[in-house]
C-alpha cells in the first residue's frame, strides 16, 4: 500500500482552487465508499486526494417542468427518500433502494455511483494482472466468469450501477465542469462506454472534469419498474437487472418502450430489439413473451455466465407482467 | 465432588433459575461497547504486527528484502523464517514460515510497526522475490492418474473406511436403489471477529489475549512450541466474537505475535484482516460424496454405501470433516453400510472444523436420497424416516443416551410445521397460478455424535466473605451464553439470586481446567461441573457451620440465604455473619466433569421443515418458514437456545443458497476472499424461523441431562431447503449452494430432457 | 512526520489527530488514535455494518469515509448514545430481547437501529429487514434483532400517547 500523509495529499476541494489539484495522480471523491478499499488492497495508490463532498456543487432534487435535476452531491438515500421522484418514476427508488446498503447509500452520490470501478474480482486483485488495470489480457474470459458480461470484448467487467441502466432507459443527461473550464452536457449513455486499449476505463471521463448534475425529462405516465436479480435477498451487484419504461395507452397498447439490462455488458445495455418488439403491440403474454426471447440476442456466453441469458428473459418477463391490465 | 456424584435434578427439587429465560449476564456490556474483545486489547507500548501472505499457491521464497521495510518510517521489526528456530505448525510440523509456500495467503512474513498504517506501508515496500512451482488447487486434478504428488504422499494414505455387512450383496438383490454424486461447497466460518492475539511477553512468561475457543489448547500449544511450562502461558480470552470451529486450535497469528514480543520487548497485536481470514484461518472442506442406497418395498433400507472425497487444503490442521461418515454409519437402522473416506491435498488454504464438521455435509447426500426414495415408493418423507428408525449405535452395539429422541423430534416438527395438515398446503405444491412462483416443503432428520461431555471440565466456587458468590473456572465464552447458563446452575444449586454469583472465565490463569467450546460439549460438560463446585461449596459451608457452632452437621442445612438447624437451640444465621464468622476461614467447594457416559451411545439428534418458493423464470428461492426441533436434552435457558436455532438455522440457509468460496484453478487463487462475493445471509435473506422445543432431560448423557445445542440446528437446514426446492420444482439438485446459476442451469437441463422425450409438462 | 492535526468532534468532545495517513478511515482514526474501541471492525469494507457511526447524524460505515474528511463534523459512536450507566431503550431492548449473541455485530447494530427508529418511528417487518440489511450477524440469526426495534417502536410510541416524552 502506497500512501501519504493526510497533511500533505488531503485536499478539500472549493472552486477557487480547482486548477492545484486536476493532476492524474489525484483520485477526486465525494461519498468516496470504495476508496479505502481500494488502497488497503493496494489497487490504487493514494498519494493526492481531492475531496468535493462539501463543496458548492448541487444536492437537490427537483423538477423544473417536465425536467427532472438531480445535484451530482445527492446520495442514493436522497433519491430513495424523495417522494415526488418515487412517485413518479418508481424506477429510479428502485434500483437505489436494490443498491449496496443503507449504511453505503446515505454515503454514496449519485454521480459517484456512475463512475464507479469495476467490481470484478480479478481487477480488485493486485497480485493479479489484468487488462483493465493495463495488462494484455482478461484473467477473467476464461476463469471464474459466472458474474461477468455476455460479451467477447478485452474486459468482462460488468458495469456495477444499477441506477445507471434506468438513467440510460430514461435517456438521461449529466452535465459535465469540463477541466479546461468548458461546461457540457452529454448522455449517460455516452458516459458510460466500454472500455477501449487508450482509456481503460468503464466511463469516459476525463481527469479533472466533474459532474455537475444529471437531468431527464419526466417521464409523464409512463410506467416503470427495475428488477434486479442477486444470489440473495440484497447487497450484491446485479447478476441481471433489467430498467423497464414503458407508455401504454388506455387501449392497452405500448406507445413506447425503453428496455436496459445490468449485468451482462460493459454498459447499461439497451435491449432494442425487445424494446421495438414491444412497441405498437397490445402488452400480452404473447408480445412480452416476443420481448424476452429477444432480449439476449446479440449476447456471447462465457463459460460460466450462460445462465444469465436465461436470467434476463426471465427479468424482462417478470418486469413487464405487473405492467398489464391497467 | 464430581458431577455423577449428585442427584439428577428433576424431582424434589424447585428450580428458580434453570429451564427459564435469563438475560444474558453479560449483555450490557456488549450492547453498549464495553465488552472488550482481542482486538480492543491496547496495552502500553504497544505494537501492530501485519502478515505478508503469498501471492502464488506453491513455490520457493527465494529471499525477502527486508530492509526496505524497515526503512519505513515506523517500522520496528520483520520476522521472515530466518527469524524463527525450529517452531513447526499444524499437524504436518510444516515450518511457521516456509520456505516453500502452499497456497495463496501462507505466511510468509510479519512486519511490526508502530501503528496499523505504518505496519501497512511496511509490508507495501517489503520485497519477496518467489519461484513458482506447479501447484493443484482442485481435487479432481489432484487425483488425475499421473498427477504430481505436490504435498507429499499424506493424501493417498490418509483413506477412511468403516462399516459393517455385505454391501454389495444388497445391492444386488434390491428392490430399489437410489443413488447420485453430490458436491458441497467450501464455506468459510467468518465470524466478525478475526483470529488475532495480543502477545505480552514478559521476563520468562508470556500473556496472550486472543480470540479463541479453547485458552487451554492454545496454552498447551503455544507451550509446547515455546518450550514453556503451562503456568508460563497465560491464555485470556474474555470476549470471542465467535468462532463456529475456526477457533478451536491456536492459529499462527497468535505465535507470530509472540514472537514479535519476544524479539521486541513490547506488546504486538496481530490480527487478520478479513481476506487473510477468508484464506488462512480455516474452512469447510469442500467435499465429493457418491452415494447408494438399496431399499425393500416398504423403504426399510437395506444397504448404505457412500464415497466420500473431502479437499482439506494444503496443510492438515484438526477436526475438519472429522466425522463426514457419521450420518450414512448412524443415522438409520440398516445392516450394510460401507464407508470410505478420502483426503486430498490442494493449493488451497487449509480445512478445519465447521459447526458439525463433515455432519452437515453428509447429511445434504443422505437426506436428499432419503427424499428421494420417498418419492419413488410415494411414502410420506417423515414416515419413512419412522421406518428406518434407530435406537442404538449400530457400530458400537450400544443404546442411544436417548433412544426415542429422534422419534419425539419427528412428532413435534410435524406438529410445529403442520407437516400432516391436508388443508390447502398440497395444493400449494406446485406451480401458484396467480404469480407464477412455485411453493414446495422438504424434509429432514439428522445425527449429532458429540453430547455428553468433553472433560476435563473443573470449576471453583467459592463464598465471599460477604456472602456474594465466585465462581471460576477457564472454560471460555465464545458468545453462546456459557457465562449465562453457568451463573444459572449455580444459583440455582444454591438457591440463591443470580445477581449475587459472578463468574471468572475465559483465562488459564484464573480457572481451572476446561475444555475447548466446541461440539456442542461446553454446556453439557461444565454445567455438570460449576453444580458440583456449588454443591462442595455448600457442603464446605455446613462442614465450616457445625464445626463453629459445635452442632450435628446432619442437622444443618442451607436455603441460600441463612444456615439452619433442626436443633432447636440453633437460631437461623444469615450467610454473611457466618461467613464473618468463620473468617479467615474461606468457604469455598470445587467440582468436576471427568467421565463421559459409559454403557450407552450419547447422541443428540433431530429434524427440520423447510418451505420455500421459487421463480422457475429467474432461479429465485426464497425460503419462506424453517422449523427445528433438536433434541439437546434438557434445555437450561429457552431464550439462548432460541438464539442458537435462529442462529443455526440461517447459516444453514446460507450454506444451501448462498455461500461459497470459489477459486480460480488457473491462477491457484481465491476470487472471492472478502464478504463482497462471500455471501453471508442478511436480515433481508432470513424467514420465519421456529424451534419446535423438546426439552427431554437425556440423564443417561449427563447427570444434568443435557446435551449442548450449538451444531444441532443447522444440520438438517440445508438438507431441507434442497428437498423443499425438489418439491417446488421437480429438480433434484446435486450441489450446494443453490445459486441462480445452479437452479437455471438444472431447469434448462431438465426441459431440454423433457423436450427430449415429448414430456411437456 | 509531520505533526500536523486535524481535529474530529467525537461524542459532543473534540479530538486532535496528529500524524494520520490516507487510508486511515474514521474507524481506525476512532479505534487506534482516539482510543474508542466500541465500534468494531469485521469486515474494513463496508459490508458488514459492524463499525457504523453517524456523521452529522446520517448512518455510515466508518471504515468506508476518510477520517480527514470528518473534520467539523458530528460524530456519534456507540460509546455516545447514552451516558454511561444508563443504557438507551434500544440498548436495554437488545438485553430485554436477548438480542445479543457474541456482541461484536451489536455495536453496529445498536446505531443501526437508533437510525432506524430516528427516521421511522413504528417500521414494519418489511422496513426493518430493508434498513438493517447492511449488518451481518453470524451468531443471532437476526429474528431476537427485530424482535428489539418491535419492543422499542412499541415503547416509544405508546410513552409518547402517554404524553411521558422520549424514553431515550
Amino acid at each position: 500500500m502506497t500512501l501519504s500523509p493526510v497533511t500533505s495529499g488531503y485536499t478539500r476541494w472549493d472552486q477557487s482552487d480547482r486548477r492545484l489539484v486536476s493532476s492524474d495522480e489525484t483520485e477526486w471523491f465525494a461519498g468516496g465508499t470504495d476508496l479505502i478499499p481500494l488502497a488497503r488492497s493496494g489497487v490504487l495508490d493514494l498519494d493526492s486526494v481531492v475531496d468535493i463532498k462539501s463543496s458548492h456543487l448541487e444536492r437537490t432534487v427537483q423538477r423544473i417542468d417536465d425536467r427532472w435535476r438531480i445535484g451530482a452531491l445527492a446520495t442514493l438515500s436522497d433519491l430513495a427518500e424523495h417522494e415526488e421522484l418515487t412517485a413518479t418514476v418508481p424506477a429510479i427508488a428502485q434500483a437505489v433502494s436494490q443498491s449496496a446498503t443503507l449504511q453505503i447509500r446515505h454515503r454514496a452520490t449519485v454521480a459517484g455511483n456512475l463512475l464507479q470501478r469495476p467490481r470484478c474480482s480479478y481487477f480488485r486483485d493486485p497480485s493479479i494482472s489484468c487488462w483493465m488495470k493495463g495488462g494484455s489480457d482478461c484473467p477473467a474470459r476464461d476463469g471464474r466468469n459466472e458474474h461477468h458480461a455476455l460479451i467477447d470484448e478485452p474486459c468482462v467487467a460488468t458495469q456495477p450501477s444499477d441506477l445507471a441502466s434506468v438513467l440510460v432507459a430514461l435517456d438521461a443527461d449529466v452535465n459535465i465542469d469540463g477541466h479546461d473550464g468548458s461546461e457540457r452536457t452529454v448522455p449517460v449513455a455516452e458516459l458510460l462506454q466500454r472500455p477501449v486499449a487508450d482509456r481503460r476505463s468503464l466511463h469516459t471521463l476525463e481527469s479533472g472534469d466533474v459532474i455537475t448534475s444529471l437531468e431527464f425529462t419526466d417521464p409523464g405516465t409512463s410506467r416503470s419498474t427495475y428488477l434486479k436479480a442477486m444470489n440473495r435477498a440484497v447487497w450484491q451487484f446485479a447478476l441481471v437487472g433489467v430498467a423497464a419504461i414503458v407508455d401504454i395507452d388506455d387501449r392497452h397498447t405500448v406507445v413506447s418502450a425503453s428496455l436496459v439490462a445490468s449485468g451482462v455488458d460493459s454498459v447499461p445495455r439497451r435491449l432494442t430489439t425487445s424494446s421495438e418488439t414491444l412497441t405498437g403491440r397490445e402488452l400480452t403474454a404473447s408480445s412480452i413473451a416476443s420481448a424476452a426471447d429477444a432480449a439476449a440476442d446479440g449476447l456471447t456466453e462465457l463459460s460460466e455466465n450462460g445462465y444469465k441469458t436465461a436470467l434476463l428473459r426471465g427479468l424482462v418477463q417478470r418486469s413487464l407482467e405487473p405492467m398489464r391490465g391497467g | 465432588m464430581r458431577a455423577s456424584d449428585l442427584d439428577d435434578w428433576t424431582t424434589g427439587t424447585a428450580l428458580d433459575l434453570v429451564g427459564s429465560s435469563v438475560d444474558r449476564v453479560d449483555a450490557v456490556d456488549k450492547v453498549t461497547g464495553r465488552a472488550r474483545y482481542t482486538a480492543d486489547v491496547q496495552l502500553p507500548g504497544q505494537l501492530t504486527g501485519v502478515i505478508v501472505r503469498s501471492p502464488i499457491p506453491h513455490g520457493r521464497v527465494v529471499s525477502i528484502d527486508t530492509a526496505s521495510a524497515l526503512g519505513v518510517e515506523g517500522v520496528v521489526d520483520v520476522l521472515t523464517a530466518d527469524d524463527i528456530d525450529e517452531i513447526s505448525w499444524y499437524e504436518d510440523d510444516a515450518p511457521l514460515l516456509p520456505g516453500i509456500v502452499r497456497y495463496v495467503g501462507d505466511e510468509v512474513a510479519l512486519v511490526v510497526a508502530e501503528t496499523r498504517s505504518d505496519a501497512e506501508r511496511g509490508v507495501g515496500a517489503l520485497s519477496v522475490e518467489y519461484e513458482p512451482m506447479e501447484f493443484l488447487t482442485h481435487p479432481d486434478d489432484v487425483e488425475r492418474p499421473g498427477a504430481p504428488e505436490l504435498l507429499g504422499n499424506e493424501s493417498a494414505d490418509e483413506v477412511e473406511e468403516d462399516g459393517r455387512g455385505d454391501v454389495d450383496e444388497a445391492f444386488d438383490d434390491a428392490h430399489i436403489v437410489v443413488e447420485g454424486t453430490f458436491r458441497t461447497p467450501v464455506a468459510i466460518h467468518n465470524s466478525l471477529e478475526p483470529h488475532g492475539a495480543v502477545a505480552d511477553w514478559v521476563g520468562d512468561s508470556i500473556t496472550l489475549y486472543t480470540s479463541t475457543q479453547g485458552v487451554n489448547d492454545v496454552r498447551e500449544q503455544m507451550g509446547e512450541r515455546l518450550g514453556l511450562n503451562h503456568n508460563q502461558v497465560r491464555v485470556v480470552s474474555e470476549f470471542v466474537g465467535g468462532g463456529f470451529g475456526a477457533k478451536q486450535v491456536a492459529w499462527k497469528p497468535t505465535m507470530l505475535a509472540a514472537l514479535a514480543s519476544k524479539r521486541t520487548g513490547r506488546p504486538v497485536w496481530v490480527m487478520n484482516d478479513r481476506s487473510g481470514e477468508n484464506v488462512a484461518a480455516g474452512k469447510r472442506n469442500g467435499t465429493e460424496h457418491t452415494v447408494r442406497i438399496a431399499a425393500d418395498p416398504d423403504g426399510r433400507l437395506l444397504a448404505i454405501d457412500a464415497d466420500v472425497r473431502a479437499d482439506r487444503g494444503a496443510y492438515a490442521v484438526k477436526g475438519e470433516a472429522s466425522a463426514v461418515s457419521g450420518p450414512y454409519l448412524h443415522l438409520y437402522q440398516c445392516a450394510r453400510v460401507r464407508t470410505r473416506v478420502r483426503r486430498v491435498r490442494t493449493n488451497t488454504g487449509p480445512a478445519v472444523a465447521f459447526r458439525a464438521p463433515g455432519y452437515v455435509e453428509s447429511t445434504f447426500v443422505l437426506e436428499s436420497l432419503m427424499d428421494e426414495l420417498a418419492g419413488e415408493l410415494d411414502i410420506d418423507p417423515i414416515e419413512l424416516r419412522r421406518r428406518n428408525h434407530s435406537s442404538r449405535n449400530q457400530q458400537e452395539d450400544l443404546e442411544w443416551s436417548q433412544p426415542e429422541g429422534l422419534l419425539r423430534s419427528y412428532e413435534r416438527v410435524a406438529e410445529v410445521a403442520r407437516w400432516d395438515e391436508t388443508d390447502d398446503r398440497d395444493e400449494t405444491d406446485g406451480e401458484d397460478e396467480h404469480d407464477g412462483l412455485l411453493h414446495g416443503r422438504g424434509f429432514a432428520a439428522h445425527d449429532w455424535l458429540a453430547a455428553s461431555a468433553m472433560p476435563p471440565g473443573h470449576a471453583g466456587v467459592e463464598f465471599n466473605f460477604d456472602g456474594s458468590v465466585h465462581v471460576s473456572t477457564s472454560a471460555q465464552d465464545i458468545g453462546t451464553g456459557t457465562r449465562t447458563v453457568l451463573a444459572q446452575v449455580v444459583a440455582d444449586e444454591l438457591g440463591v439470586d443470580i445477581s449475587s454469583v459472578r463468574l471468572s472465565l475465559g483465562d488459564t490463569s484464573t480457572g481451572p481446567p476446561a475444555p475447548t467450546s466446541a461440539g456442542s460439549t461446553t454446556v453439557p460438560t461444565m454445567a455438570p461441573a460449576v453444580r458440583a463446585a456449588a454443591a462442595a461449596a455448600v457442603d464446605d459451608l455446613l462442614d465450616a457451620a457445625a464445626e463453629h457452632h459445635g452442632v450435628e452437621r446432619s442437622s444443618l442445612s442451607f436455603d441460600g440465604t441463612h444456615v439452619k438447624s433442626s436443633a432447636a437451640a440453633f437460631e437461623d444465621q444469615p450467610l454473611g455473619d457466618l461467613l464473618s464468622d468463620l473468617s479467615p476461614r474461606v468457604v469455598h467447594g470445587w467440582g468436576g466433569r471427568e467421565t463421559i457416559a459409559e454403557d450407552v451411545s450419547p447422541r443428540a439428534q433431530g429434524s427440520a421443515v423447510a418451505e420455500v418458493s421459487v421463480d422457475p423464470l429467474t432461479g429465485e428461492v426464497r425460503v419462506t418458514s424453517i422449523t427445528v426441533a433438536p433434541d439437546c436434552g434438557r434445555i437450561l435457558n429457552r431464550r439462548l437456545a432460541d438464539s442458537q436455532v435462529i442462529g443455526g438455522v440461517t447459516q444453514g440457509i446460507g450454506f444451501a443458497l448462498t455461500e461459497e468460496q470459489v477459486v480460480d484453478h488457473r491462477l491457484g487463487v481465491v476470487v472471492n476472499p472478502d464478504l463482497n462475493e462471500y455471501l453471508l445471509p442478511t436480515v433481508s435473506d432470513t424467514c420465519t424461523i421456529r424451534h419446535a422445543a423438546l426439552d427431554i432431560p437425556d440423564l443417561r448423557a449427563n447427570p444434568l441431562g443435557t446435551k449442548g445445542i450449538g451444531e444441532l440446528p443447522l444440520i438438517a437446514v440445508p438438507a431441507a431447503i434442497a428437498n423443499a426446492v425438489r418439491d417446488a420444482t421437480g429438480i433434484r439438485l446435486h450441489e450446494l449452494p443453490i445459486t441462480r446459476r445452479r437452479l437455471l442451469e438444472a431447469i434448462a437441463s431438465s426441459e431440454a430432457l423433457d423436450h427430449e422425450s415429448g414430456d411437456h409438462r | 512526520m509531520s505533526n500536523e492535526l486535524f481535529t474530529l468532534r467525537v461524542n459532543g468532545s473534540d479530538h486532535d489527530v496528529a500524524d494520520s495517513w490516507l487510508g486511515e478511515s474514521l474507524l481506525d482514526v476512532l479505534r487506534d488514535r482516539i482510543g474508542l474501541m466500541g465500534s468494531k471492525g469485521a469486515c474494513t469494507q463496508g459490508e458488514c455494518g459492524s463499525c457504523s457511526v453517524l456523521v452529522d447524524g446520517v448512518l455510515v460505515c466508518s471504515c468506508l469515509v476518510m477520517g480527514a474528511s470528518a473534520v467539523d463534523q458530528e460524530i456519534v459512536t456507540i460509546e455516545g448514545v447514552a451516558p454511561v450507566g444508563t443504557p438507551s431503550d434500544v440498548q436495554q431492548a437488545f438485553v430485554d430481547a436477548g438480542a445479543v449473541q457474541c456482541g461484536f455485530c451489536t455495536p453496529g447494530l445498536v446505531m443501526a437501529v437508533h437510525d432506524l427508529l430516528e427516521r421511522t418511528g413504528s417500521p414494519t417487518d418489511t422496513e426493518i429487514r430493508e434498513e438493517l440489511a447492511g449488518n451481518v450477524c453470524r451468531c443471532t440469526g437476526y429474528g431476537r434483532i427485530i424482535d428489539a426495534v418491535q419492543q422499542v417502536a412499541v415503547r416509544r410510541s405508546s410513552d409518547h400517547d402517554g404524553g411521558r416524552g422520549d424514553a431515550s
